[in-house]
């Protein structure tokens, strides 16, 4: 199950450190990609796997650093770690503020690389988790009638039964009845639950004349 | 007979100009010994000294001032007599005169060498700094391998603690790390081999492998710059004579300012092209383009001239240093405008062995102080007949008389 197993890309022009980068992440039992260059990388199809990406700050035509924003203006989320023969604190700075997960200078300790990429996947594994997540209730939510969001926003709002049937202009029963309804195809276990989706979804009470 | 010094002291320049000077000695020595003892004919040898100085070095000078007081003497005494006193003061005055001019010659001479190696050591300073301009990129260059190395290594242990140990793996790390090792070792001899301070070789060259060898020093420095560099590089040149380092050096002058040049830029491609090309006359020719800032018409008939420079920072040297290694080399350098923006520099150099005519134009330049290299040149230009048709053996031998 290639699907699920995690990856690693690995970007840098020169081929003598992709291979050998290639040779340790295999050696631990990593699945490895290189690509020699950015586009490289954005051409090739990539797998829906955890992964993270090893990148050189010294790309042909591009810096590294560029390229970060560049993936992160694109939507592709995925933890960098710099690698770089030559690094000063503005630039380690600016990749951190970027999100960078390490930041090593060449020649880096094996271990010290491993671990910033098994951080790195798990970052991923957990971002795309909560991904899921929410897409779940996301889905959950578009069940629900035009009605029962009404009354779902409200009550995650704190509203009383009384005031909800008020505004609604519903009898309190009713608003009863929807608001089981709500906690049944959300698959709320309490209110708190409830509220807690709400936050996620950004559901919020709308404004009735 | 007494002549046969002073010939061997000459190095083998045109001959023309040796022969019409022994033909004026001999002219001189006559008069004097025709006329009479009073007229002091002897007092124009000193022409003669002052023209031995263009072709000889200081051993032959003092060989021909010698020369021309021993054929003052003679006349003294085969003269047909005369007043005895004012001969022999005119004669006397004449020697001082010979000495005289000899040792203001010699004043001369020196002068030159002591100029040439300051002008040598200057190139090489120069390339020591250039060198350092570049150290981000040697930095990384042996970086790269280095890298590779560790991670190889670290690699290699990994495959052979695993259980069982994956040998096949374990030997391809170890094979890269062989690889790697000699990357980096060629690298630091590259860098070596621009910062010795050795005498000029005097080699066979292919200009394209000059071209790639010092764009692959440079490469970082380009990639860090974001300039784009293309070669294109002539199949088939003819191979040029000359000295590697130095050539490389101009080279890496040219390359330096291309990209000083482009990144003053913000809007424009970043681009630097460097070609090798057949000219016309048959002579290799190397341009450098950029399209950079280009170059203000003004600064074009100065631009090689040493001190001038239109950086903040610079020494003004890089251009000048670069004309005289070209020149040194039977060579010319140019810089004009490029089209649609930016400047390209280029030089040419003499093919391997062709007689060119521009290669006596080097005797301002750089070889005052490399014999060796400029006699085996100029012996190639003062041959008789098509010097190309002449065997190797043939021309090694035309240089063996130099001191």
């Amino acid at each position: 199950m290639s699907e699920t197993q995690p990856m690693v890309f690995v970007i840098d022009d020169d081929q003598s450190v992709r291979d050998a980068l290639d040779s340790l992440f295999r050696s631990v039992a990593l699945n490895v990609r290189t690509f020699g260059s950015a586009q490289e990388f954005l051409a090739a199809e990539r797998s829906d796997a955890p992964a993270c990406l090893v990148l050189d700050i010294r790309l042909p035509g591009q810096s590294g650093l560029d390229f970060q924003n560049e993936l992160a203006a694109s939507g592709i989320d995925l933890p960098v770690i710099f690698i770089t023969g030559h690094g000063d604190i503005p630039m380690s700075a600016r990749a951190f503020k970027a999100g960078a997960i390490e930041f090593l200078t060449k020649p880096f300790r094996d271990q010290e690389l491993l671990d910033a990429v098994m951080a790195g996947i798990e970052r991923d594994r957990a971002r795309r988790a909560e991904i899921s997540n929410t897409h779940e209730l996301r889905k959950c939510f578009a069940s629900l009638t035009p009605r029962e969001r009404e009354v779902m926003a409200r009550i995650a709002d704190g509203w009383p039964n009384k005031k909800v049937a008020a505004d609604l202009k519903l009898s309190e029963v009713t608003v009863k009845v929807h608001r089981g309804q709500v906690m049944r195809k959300m698959r709320a276990k309490s209110l708190a639950d409830l509220v807690r989706m709400a936050d996620k979804l950004r559901v919020v009470p709308t404004e009735k004349s | 007979m007494k002549r046969q010094p002073f010939f061997r002291a000459i190095r083998a320049a045109t001959p023309v100009l040796p022969i019409a000077t022994a033909a004026l000695a001999l002219g001189i020595f006559l008069a004097d010994s025709i006329t009479d003892l009073e007229i002091a004919v002897d007092v124009l040898y000193v022409a003669v000294v002052l023209m031995s100085a263009s072709f000889c070095q200081r051993r032959g000078v003092i060989v021909v001032s010698a020369g021309c007081m021993a054929l003052t003497v003679l006349s003294y005494f085969i003269t047909p007599p005369g007043i005895e006193d004012t001969g022999l003061i005119n004669d006397g005055l004449g020697l001082v005169a010979i000495a005289a001019t000899t040792y203001l010659v010699l004043r001369m001479k020196s002068a030159e060498s002591a100029m040439h190696l300051a002008r040598a050591q200057l190139a090489h300073v120069s390339r020591v700094t250039t060198l350092g301009e570049l150290t981000a990129s040697i930095a990384h260059e042996v970086n790269q391998p280095l890298a590779a190395i560790v991670t190889n290594g670290n690699a290699c242990m990994r495959w052979l603690a695993r259980k069982p140990p994956n040998l096949a793996e374990a030997t391809q790390a170890l094979e890269r790390i062989v690889k790697n090792g000699e990357r980096a070792s060629r690298v630091i001899e590259r860098i070596r081999g621009l910062a010795k301070k050795s005498r000029p070789q005097d080699e066979r060259l292919d200009i394209n492998d000059v071209v790639r060898e010092i764009v692959g020093l440079t490469e970082t420095e380009i990639q860090q710059s974001q300039v784009r560099l293309r070669t294109a590089l002539a199949d088939g040149l003819p191979a040029v004579r000359g000295d590697r380092v130095q050539l490389q050096q101009v080279l890496l002058n040219l390359i330096l300012n291309a990209i000083e040049s482009v990144t003053s830029m913000s809007r424009r491609a970043r681009e630097i092209v460097i070609s090798t090309a057949k000219d016309k006359a048959g002579n290799v020719r190397v341009s450098v383009r950029d399209s950079g800032s280009g170059l203000e018409a003004n600064a074009l008939d100065r631009l090689f001239d040493a001190f001038y420079t239109t950086k903040p920072n610079g020494m003004g040297m890089g251009l000048a240093i670069s004309r005289s290694i070209v020149e040194a080399h039977g060579g010319q350098i140019e810089a004009s405008p490029n089209r649609p923006y930016g400047a390209v520099v280029q030089f040419t150099l003499p093919i391997d062995r062709a007689a060119q005519g521009h290669g006596r134009k080097s005797s301002r330049g750089w070889h005052g102080e490399f014999p060796r290299y400029e006699s085996k040149k100029r012996s190639a230009i003062a041959g008789s007949g098509d010097p190309r048709q002449r065997p190797p053996a043939n021309a090694a031998k035309a240089s063996d008389g130099v001191p």
